[in-house]
């Protein structure tokens, strides 16, 4: 009998011990990891130093008190869009330590998180940041993760955004969130504010799976159209021979700006061609896994017209770029001669593999075609 | 239109075509009579056959024919069975010679060596370019191959396409002299047991749109439209290659006949204006996967398709470095593709027949063709650019493509001034391992690409 109290008595014990062991395994295992929340916040992590581009048309106030989403601050940025350094897009990434371009460690292992989620609100609405992004920081020590979402369009009231992180590798992340933007999509600059950044654990998230783009899919609507995707980075040949101006008002086929392109045909590299891959994201020549599944589209047309009729276009292309993640086709034509009058064109995409397009839109010319040069002017390119 | 023949009459004209003591012109006295007596038996019934055969409108099989598999799937039979090619472009210019060399007139044979360590490989084909003007020669060099190694022969020819100042396809007396050129080869060489199919042309396709040898006429020169030029020429060019096709093939009903074509570049029009070439031979460079290739040939011209020069180098212009296992892991990605597209298999498209990678041994005179300094050392400056070989695509000017290293092989110089030392690289073995048993998973992995440095 005695020995059955005792048995009683241990286990009565024990189970307590079992319980507290367990609360502490699940305090072990934080469900979020907070990026900001408020100024000063111990919990705060990664600093906001990475300025990019035209840096000289940010400005941060990192304690603003005007309506937080929760607690007593939330960051307010203000984007000129003056282009002072002349890149005609801006942006910021939280990095750890600050200044950290991968040069030195620092990043966490963010191993169990996977999502982020922010809060965001514009001072008008209708502000649109390019893309929020996590990750992908190169250099010595780069991130084992780089994932981008947008654009994203901001209304006056605080929203919460997610980026989807399921099945991502996150086990050392230096670029703990980043924000970028462009002139052309905010031409009137951007009044906004993000709160609460931070990653989370989500048991029921599942990885997100590559969807089919709805058509019309637009490369260029009009310059501060969200609509627009990839970017007009992919500068060839003869890079220095080009102006490029995504906000043309010169008698725009629809809306209000089209886009301008002067070639001089000066040779500047001396390769006699020159060309410009619209690109997702910008200055993938086929490095970064950032197709878009455009299967849904059986053609990509679009609006041409050369400032004097004549002009001779070698090469309008979707796809082709090649590279570790390679387009899943090509298709092209040329070469056109334009007309002074808008003229709409059409490269045919029935039969093409469409499932992973990273190079959306191209055009090459050359000066032996072009000895004086060419303008011209492009609008409303779409997949349909 | 099928015919039957009875099971009965075969079997006498098979025995009978069998029967040595039967043979034409037998003298032995005691068979006389019989022989005599057997003999007239055997020529009515052949006669007979034949005379069905005529009426069916078949005749014997061709050596060498493409063969359609479940009505839509393509494949190679060789002699009557199912042949994969499994080849190399050949092309044996030893050290400090150039591409003008006369190897095929080498006293020291160097396909003999070569021969030998491609039947240990497992290669059954090579591709050569263009023939010798000397058929004698030629013809050598197929039967040596063919009778010591088992190894067929691809025959090309350039269709003019170096000719200076420029090769003139709308012009009927280029087309004729061209024409008859290749004539005379065929049918100085269809009978050699050796010989697999022909091949017309290479990227002769990328002059009709004006990138490589430009040419016009006078009937492309009044029209105005650059697109529609470039219709003209692509029309011009593959009628004037289905011309020679349909030619061959009165000469020679043993062997198919390839349009050579740098990528599917123009195809849209040889889909018209090419309805007698058996098949489609493609230059094709698209790194560790030919992407849409095959389903894509099937939309714009459904025809068999031929991988006829593909590979990878072995030179990092990045790291400045021999790199045997990018060359290894970009080769073996490759063929892993051409098996998926065989005949008959699940994912593929199933009109792939196999390929010639390029290529057997490096040719140390290709970087600096006009510099004879150059010939004799292995340069390591890269000619043009392609980002599908992405592990060194970040060398200055992203040119990383080695002209001087795609071989499979590499050489080096004999101390003793016999044939260069060849001496297989790692691609030779990976292949060799993967033609051997092509359902295993891949041998060499992939690496990751260099860093990108800042964003």
């Amino acid at each position: 009998m005695k020995k059955l109290v005792m048995l009683l008595a241990a286990a009565a014990l024990a189970m307590p011990v079992k319980i507290m062991a367990e609360e502490k395994a699940m305090e072990t295992t934080p469900k979020e990891f907070v990026v900001y929340s408020d100024k000063g916040n111990r919990s705060n992590h990664y600093i906001p130093s990475g300025w990019m581009g035209d840096y000289g048309d940010i400005k941060m106030n990192d304690q603003a008190a005007e309506s937080p989403k929760t607690g007593t601050t939330s960051i307010q940025f203000t984007y000129s869009a003056k282009r002072t350094q002349n890149q005609g897009w801006a942006g910021i990434y939280w990095q750890n330590p600050a200044n950290n371009w991968g040069n030195k460690k620092g990043g966490f292992d963010l191993t169990g998180m996977n999502k982020l989620t922010f809060w965001a609100r514009g001072a008008k609405g209708g502000e649109v940041l390019q893309k929020v992004i996590v990750g992908g920081i190169k250099g010595t020590y780069p991130d084992t993760a780089n994932v981008e979402m947008g654009p994203v369009e901001l209304t006056d009231t605080w929203k919460q955004y997610t980026v989807n992180l399921s099945g991502k590798d996150l086990s050392y992340i230096n670029g703990g969130f980043g924000w970028a933007t462009t002139a052309d999509l905010n031409p009137d600059g951007a009044v906004f504010y993000i709160d609460d950044i931070k990653y989370e654990a989500d048991p029921a998230l599942k990885p997100e799976t590559k969807k089919q783009e709805a058509m019309p899919f637009y490369i260029y609507s009009d310059r501060s159209s969200a609509k627009n995707h990839f970017i007009p980075s992919g500068w060839m040949g003869d890079y220095g021979d080009i102006k490029y101006d995504g906000s043309s008002k010169e008698d725009p086929y629809l809306g209000d700006t089209c886009v301008r392109i002067i070639y001089n045909g000066q040779k500047a590299q001396g390769s006699g061609w020159a060309g410009i891959f619209w690109q997702n994201p910008a200055n993938n020549w086929g490095t970064i896994d950032a197709g878009f599944d455009l299967s849904k589209g059986t053609k990509l047309t679009f609006w041409a017209r050369g400032a004097k009729g004549g002009e001779r276009i070698e090469e309008f292309k979707v796809g082709g770029i090649m590279g570790e993640f390679s387009d899943s086709d090509s298709a092209v034509i040329g070469p056109v001669v334009l007309e002074k009058e808008w003229k709409q064109y059409t490269i045919d995409l029935k039969g093409k593999d469409m499932s992973y397009i990273i190079g959306g839109f191209c055009w090459s010319a050359n000066v032996d075609n072009n000895p004086e040069g060419a303008t011209f002017y492009l609008d409303e390119i779409k997949y349909e | 239109m099928s015919i039957i023949i009875p099971k009965a009459l075969l079997s006498i004209w098979m025995k009978l075509s069998t029967n040595k003591k039967l043979e034409v012109g037998s003298q032995k006295a005691e068979d006389g009579k019989r022989s005599v007596s057997s003999f007239s038996v055997f020529c009515f019934l052949s006669s007979v056959l034949c005379l069905l055969f005529a009426i069916a409108g078949c005749s014997p099989k061709a050596k060498v024919y493409i063969q359609k598999v479940k009505g839509k799937d393509y494949r190679l039979i060789v002699e009557g069975r199912p042949y994969i090619v499994k080849g190399v472009c050949y092309n044996p210019i030893p050290i400090g010679k150039n591409h003008e060399y006369d190897w095929w007139g080498d006293p020291r044979k160097p396909w003999l060596a070569d021969g030998k360590l491609m039947q240990e490989m497992g290669v059954n084909t090579v591709r050569l370019y263009q023939a010798h003007e000397d058929l004698e020669k030629t013809r050598t060099v197929i039967r040596d191959l063919y009778e010591k190694f088992g190894i067929r022969t691809i025959i090309g020819d350039w269709l003019g396409f170096w000719e200076y100042p420029c090769p003139l396809y709308g012009d009927a007396g280029f087309r004729a002299r061209v024409k008859k050129q290749v004539l005379d080869l065929v049918a100085g060489l269809k009978d050699e047991p050796g010989v697999l199919l022909w091949i017309l042309g290479n990227e002769n396709n990328y002059s009709c749109m004006g990138s490589v040898n430009p040419w016009s006429s006078e009937e492309i020169d009044q029209e105005p439209d650059p697109q529609k030029q470039k219709a003209l020429r692509a029309r011009t060019y593959y009628g004037f290659v289905n011309d020679i096709a349909r030619e061959i093939h009165k000469l020679d009903r043993d062997h198919p006949v390839a349009l050579g074509n740098g990528e599917l570049a123009g195809l849209e029009y040889a889909n018209q204006a090419a309805p007698d070439v058996d098949l489609v031979a493609c230059i094709i460079y698209r790194g560790k996967t030919f992407g849409n290739l095959f389903r894509s040939l099937r939309m714009t011209f459904d025809k068999p398709l031929l991988l006829s020069e593909f590979g990878a180098d072995a030179y990092d212009a990045y790291l400045k470095k021999e790199d045997q296992n990018m060359q290894a892991f970009f080769l073996e990605s490759q063929w892993r593709q051409v098996y998926e597209n065989l005949a008959g298999q699940k994912q593929g498209a199933g009109n792939c027949l196999g390929g010639t990678l390029f290529e057997w041994t490096d040719e140390w005179w290709k970087h600096n063709q006009d510099s004879p300094d150059g010939w004799a050392a292995q340069d390591t400056g890269a000619g043009w650019s392609s980002g599908s070989y992405y592990f060194d695509i970040q060398a200055p000017g992203n040119k990383n493509m080695n002209e001087e290293w795609f071989g499979i092989v590499a050489l080096s110089q004999d101390p003793e001034g016999g044939l260069d030392i060849r001496t297989p690289r790692k691609a030779y073995y990976v292949i060799r391992e993967f033609w051997k048993n092509p359902s295993e998973k891949a041998k060499v992995k992939n690496k990751k690409a260099k860093p990108q440095g800042k964003i």
